[in-house]
């Protein structure tokens, strides 16, 4: 192993361990070289800190913004980015969440994390073409019930057991926080939509019509996935709607 | 497209709808790369604001000094932003951020030997060859130093643009933290950068902290550029002549008249060594 590589790896470790922690050959100068440490581990913590209070403002108010650093330093120490575009970073926070005992009693919290998750996705979503009602109304007849499609990169489907809809609604600036957890269980859809992240509820057959498409599919295996939930689903207003959203991608051109 | 040398400021996020809906006199913006990677409303704000404003890509996050090597698909990331949006100037840092996988979020330091300057200069180059242009490499901030240094930083930078033929970001702001918590003379420091290689100038404030009972600057962008940073400016474009001079707010960010103001700042000390030269050349 090379010298840099050597310091490098010794300098991430100190960074990411404990406040006396240090760096041999690290040159003191008049101030501890831990000192010295302190004050990089200082802004590496606090700034992904503040990204991950950027993404997830709802659970920075339902845990209260100490109880937050205070689980984001653990996460950050555990769980550092992967790579340096910071609207990446915290796709496992909502999971770390889930498997943090001092919050181990909210248990609708890692879903309002998800959810959140989703948003942020949906916001920094490569741009690229949808399916809209228009444009599948000139295709070839029989080309759209075999064309595999799938969902546009913004799109998130999302079931919980818990209303994170409304948790997420009552937990807005100026909003009361109260919401009635007996609302119980949602399947949520959330994308962006002409530059707004958006999500809304789904029927049981609109939304396992969608994930049957999710890893791509063809539209025929997304009506088969419906009717399995409701053998009685509408399949022409199951297809018109998802063209309105504005959630497939254009994989036709 | 080549950037004159007029003042800029750093576009952030609170203060792009205020731009795309006033578009205020300002000589150019400068972006971080790295928050420009993905799609949505903000990449589409930038390409309507670039039609009336020369962009600068600042990348954060590629890490030129890391003995891991490169991460190849961040440089592919960053060439494709730089097809996109054709930037008058794109730059860097002489730091590093990333070892064994984990990406820090900061501009960590390098020690000065020539281990060190073999793997910049390999990673600078590998770049230049990708983006197909000269970038700019910037002097960091620094709050520690390593004990088997063997160079100044002003004299690897100058090593680094002798081997690579890259430019230099000159941050007058990094030289005076850094000398005031690591010994050193500011304008030793500017002497030994070589002045063609100077492609643009940083500007931003700094905070006074305590460490271990001795204060220190931090390099915060958080306030206004202080005096002595100003007065470093001054000897720094007497040096190297006008240079495109860039203000950089990142904290508590201010509304956006008040970044102006900075610019404007700047852009008074510009004008005097544009009218300097300007004098010299009519002589």
């Amino acid at each position: 192993m090379s010298t840099l590589r050597e310091l490098q790896h010794d300098v991430r470790d100190a960074l990411l361990g404990s406040a006396d922690a240090t760096v041999r050959g690290v040159a003191a100068d008049g101030v501890a070289p831990a000192a010295r440490l302190a004050v990089y581990r200082h802004h590496v913590l606090t700034s992904l800190t503040a990204a991950l209070e950027a993404t997830f403002p709802v659970v920075v108010r339902l845990v209260d913004q100490r109880f937050f650093r205070y689980a984001c330093d653990v996460y950050v120490r555990a769980a550092p980015p992967l790579g340096p575009c910071l609207f990446e970073y915290g796709a496992t926070f909502p999971a770390f969440l889930a498997a943090f005992p001092p919050c181990r009693h909210l248990a609708y919290l890692p879903d309002v994390a998800r959810l959140e998750w989703a948003m942020n996705v949906a916001l920094h979503a490569e741009d690229a073409g949808v399916l809209t009602t228009e444009t599948a109304r000139v295709l070839p007849a029989g080309t759209l019930e075999s064309a595999r499609v799938a969902l546009h990169p913004s799109v998130t489907l999302l079931a919980s057991p818990w209303p994170v809809d409304a948790l997420w609604r009552a937990n807005q600036p100026g909003g009361d926080g109260v919401v009635d957890l007996d609302l119980g269980a949602v399947e949520l859809q959330i994308w962006r939509r002409n530059d707004d992240v958006v999500f809304r509820a789904l029927p049981r057959p609109a939304f396992a019509f969608r994930r049957a498409l999710v890893d791509r599919g063809t539209l025929t295996t997304a009506a088969a996935a419906a009717l399995g939930v409701e053998p009685g689903a509408d399949l022409a207003a199951l297809v018109r709607e998802v063209l309105e959203d504005e959630v497939l991608l254009d994989c036709t051109r | 497209m080549a950037l004159r040398s007029l003042a800029g400021i750093g576009l952030r996020s609170p203060h792009v709808e205020e731009m795309l809906a006033t578009r205020p006199a300002v000589g150019w913006l400068e972006i971080h790369a790295e928050n420009y990677m993905g799609g949505g409303p903000a990449v589409r704000a930038l390409e309507r604001l670039r039609s009336d404003y020369p962009v600068s890509v600042h990348g954060v996050g590629l890490s030129l000094g890391s003995a891991d090597g490169l991460d190849a698909g961040h440089l592919e990331r960053l060439a494709r932003l730089v097809e996109r949006l054709e930037p008058a100037l794109v730059s860097e840092h002489l730091s590093w951020s990333t070892a064994g996988g984990a990406y820090l979020n900061h501009l960590l330091p390098l020690p000065y030997t020539e281990e060190a300057l073999a793997t910049v200069t390999a990673h600078v180059a590998r770049v230049q060859e990708r983006l197909r242009r000269r970038i700019l490499v910037e002097n960091p901030s620094g709050y520690l130093r390593f004990e088997h240094s063997t160079q100044e930083e002003a004299h690897f930078l100058a090593a680094l643009v002798r081997e690579t033929g890259c430019g230099l970001l000159c941050d007058v702001n990094n030289i005076h933290v850094t000398c005031a918590n690591l010994g050193g003379e500011p304008d030793e420091y500017l002497g030994a950068l070589p002045a063609d290689a100077i492609g643009e100038i940083h500007l931003a404030g700094h905070a006074i902290n305590d460490a271990d009972g001795r204060a220190i600057l931090i390099d915060d962008h958080g306030s206004p550029v202080a005096e002595p940073v100003w007065r470093l400016y001054e000897r720094a474009l007497a040096r190297f002549g006008a240079r495109p001079t860039l203000v950089e707010w990142d904290t508590d960010v201010p509304p956006l008249p008040t970044l102006l103001g900075e610019a404007a700042q700047a852009a008074r000390r510009l004008d005097a060594v544009a009218r300097e030269e300007h004098d010299v050349h009519a002589a």
